[in-house]
């Protein structure tokens, strides 16, 4: 069996998730050895266009990075679709618009003003939006970065022809197993690990800081739920549905 | 004074009873690393106690709450490898697990309540034999504890236990009752026997006064008789529905449980795709996924009715098959729900007024 032809980009994004790949230090060379790694160019010493490298290959499989903000981020996320059988959307601004996402209630006219002092666009940009706005995604791995434990898993999985089994459920779950003390039950904390998506070992509340949701929601986010317990700890509406929206703008938020 | 209340020896008296000073405590802890690794509750922050290796004995909370997971994490790890297995060799039955001597401390009532249910769901048509590997090396060290407002052990009859532990712990005024339920038990205090001193008229009064006092502590009182019989005339209610609202499906309440047992098992391959683990962790009747079954049918896709499977199995359906509640009132569900659903609550309402009305119409 010929090794899997993998790409790895990076659309409008700080580059965290590529660089998590790369943070596997410890097994980079198993996975190096595992797939053939056509693109990459974080970890590329010599540069050649993307375009030319996309040219060249088609992938079986493609991981991207970040939110589609420019003109350039769709075309090349496009031809990247066109040239991949399978593609991941690696971290919360692939999936959800992220962090780059999370002032889309406000014109970009009037973000330039507060940003620059300008109201003229100086980039091209657009409202940034995830991948799934665009073209078809195949599986995502969340995280604001993603998990190392996560990426290994869903390279193994797919050398496999499966998908990885990656949790499903809350954090509080694994705050739980880590014997937390509640934060937003006993100091009423703007927690909100009860709707965001799991497998981060509820790193947050397990250093005594509040869950912000950069694994984006879970399936079936009880988020009216969240808003009245929210409200009863004299929470305005505004703040927590700001807080909430801070890594998933574009998520589909009930009232 | 003391050396008076010594010629106790010669009175004969039960000699399944000691005494041990407080002070006496954190040495005779230290000298059961003899036997093994010593483990009890310590204060991990403000308010949250946990089970932990008691490296220093300095560090125990005699009279902790709750801890945050009960003592299953140790014969039933949140998560654990169950075998590797590769395409070339299969797989290989492991070698038994962790079999090290574990000395458990302070083990409220209710949890060796806790841990005699999950023996016999451990033990029943599908013996587990890793649990059993690690129960067979625990010690337990039981503490009678005092309850707070959501402890409801005295409603399901775990307040108190006979049996379950090696030795067992009531506080008198500057020492504590010991009472010795096994030999290993004997064994434990006859290796450090001059920390013991017999039990005394005065100490025996002490004791029946305590536990007195602890009786009158219950302010939880939940009526249990024919609650499997009413929660199955209320299959309907809208209590349910209420609680499906206000329900995070977060499982923090089954992972907290004593008695929660569920589990998934999944495999995660390595890189190399020739070898992998079988793994197993803790799961939840609450999670969406939990009876989602081949061709994406779920037996319990809406909310409501996972939160009532929580409660129908641990009040009917395990009656049914063991004879008793699964739950026993610890109170640890209530402590950490984030959303506040609190079981005493739950069952008072559904017992309440609307009961009352319809069997009297
Ligand atoms: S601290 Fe946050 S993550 Fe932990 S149980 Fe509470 S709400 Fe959930
Ligand atoms: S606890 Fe919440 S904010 Fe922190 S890493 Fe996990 S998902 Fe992200
Ligand atoms: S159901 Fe709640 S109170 Fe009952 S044993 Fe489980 S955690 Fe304790
Ligand atoms: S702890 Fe509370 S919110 Fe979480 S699953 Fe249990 S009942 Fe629902």
């Amino acid at each position: 069996m010929s090794k899997p032809k993998i790409g790895i980009f990076g659309l409008t994004s700080c580059a965290g998730d590529q660089l998590a790949i790369l943070n596997c230090e410890d097994e980079l060379l198993d996975i190096v050895g595992a797939v053939d790694i056509k693109s990459f160019i974080m970890a590329q010493s010599e540069l050649k266009a993307v375009q030319d490298q996309m040219e060249d290959s088609r992938f079986d499989l493609a991981l991207v990075e970040g939110a589609v903000v420019t003109d350039e981020d769709e075309k090349m996320l496009k031809k990247i679709r066109d040239n991949t059988k399978l593609l991941i959307a690696i971290g919360t601004c692939a999936a959800w618009g992220g962090i780059p996402a999370s002032r889309n209630d406000l014109e970009r006219e009037e973000l330039y003003q507060i940003v620059y002092g300008r109201r003229e666009d100086l980039f091209g940009c657009h409202k940034p939006r995830p991948l799934r706005d665009f073209v078809q995604v195949d599986f995502s791995l969340l995280g604001c970065p993603i998990e190392k434990e996560e990426i290994l898993r869903a390279f193994s999985s797919l050398l496999h022809e499966d998908v990885p089994v990656l949790p499903t459920f809350p954090v509080c779950f694994e705050c739980k197993l880590n014997e937390n003390l509640c934060i937003f039950k006993e100091k009423d904390d703007l927690c909100h690990g009860s709707v965001t998506l799991a497998g981060c070992g509820a790193r947050c509340p397990s250093h005594g800081v509040p869950c912000r949701g950069c694994r984006g929601p879970v399936d079936e986010a009880n988020i009216p739920s969240v808003y009245h317990l929210m409200k009863e700890k004299g929470y305005p509406v505004a703040d927590v549905e700001r807080a909430l929206r801070t890594f998933t703008y574009n998520a589909e938020i009930p009232q | 004074m003391g050396h008076s209340e010594l010629t106790g020896e010669l009175i004969p008296r039960h000699l399944n009873v000691r005494v041990i000073a407080k002070d006496n405590l954190e040495t005779f802890l230290g000298g059961l690393r003899e036997f093994g690794e010593v483990f009890g509750p310590v204060e991990k922050e403000r308010g949250a106690y946990i089970y932990a290796q008691l490296t220093d004995v300095k560090n125990v909370v005699q009279d902790a709450q709750r801890t945050v997971l009960p003592p299953k994490k140790y014969l039933y790890p949140q998560k654990e490898e169950l075998f590797r297995f590769s395409t070339q060799e299969g797989y290989r039955k492991p070698e038994s697990v962790d079999k090290g001597r574990k000395i458990l401390f302070g083990v409220h009532p209710c949890d060796i309540h806790g841990l005699s249910i999950l023996d016999k769901v451990f033990a029943g048509r599908y013996h587990e034999p890793r649990y059993f590997d690690r129960r067979d090396n625990l010690i337990i060290i039981g503490m009678n504890c005092l309850p707070d407002e959501r402890c409801f052990c005295y409603s399901m009859g775990t307040d108190w236990v006979e049996k379950g532990f090696d030795l067992f712990l009531t506080e008198l005024e500057d020492s504590y009752f010991v009472k010795i339920g096994t030999s290993c038990g004997e064994d434990l205090v006859h290796a450090q026997a001059e920390l013991f001193r017999p039990v005394t008229d005065e100490d025996i009064q002490l004791y029946k006064e305590r536990v007195n006092e602890r009786n009158k502590m219950f302010v939880n009182r939940v009526e249990l008789a024919n609650l499997p019989q009413i929660l199955e005339l209320e299959y309907e209610s809208e209590v349910w529905e209420e609680l499906g609202r206000k329900c995070l499906s977060c499982g923090a309440c089954s992972a907290v449980c004593p008695t929660c047992y569920c589990y998934e098992v999944y495999d995660v391959l390595d890189l190399n795709v020739e070898t992998g683990s079988r793994i197993r962790r803790w799961d939840a009747c609450l999670f969406k996924d939990f009876a989602k079954v081949a061709g994406g049918h779920n037996f319990r896709e809406e909310r409501s009715t996972r939160v009532k499977h929580r409660f129908y199995h641990k009040q009917v359906t395990f009656v049914e098959e063991f004879g008793r509640p699964s739950c026993v009132g610890c109170g640890r569900c209530v402590t950490q729900c984030p959303a506040g659903i609190n079981l005493i609550d739950v069952f008072k309402e559904i017992r309440g007024e609307k009961v009352v009305h319809k069997s009297a119409r």
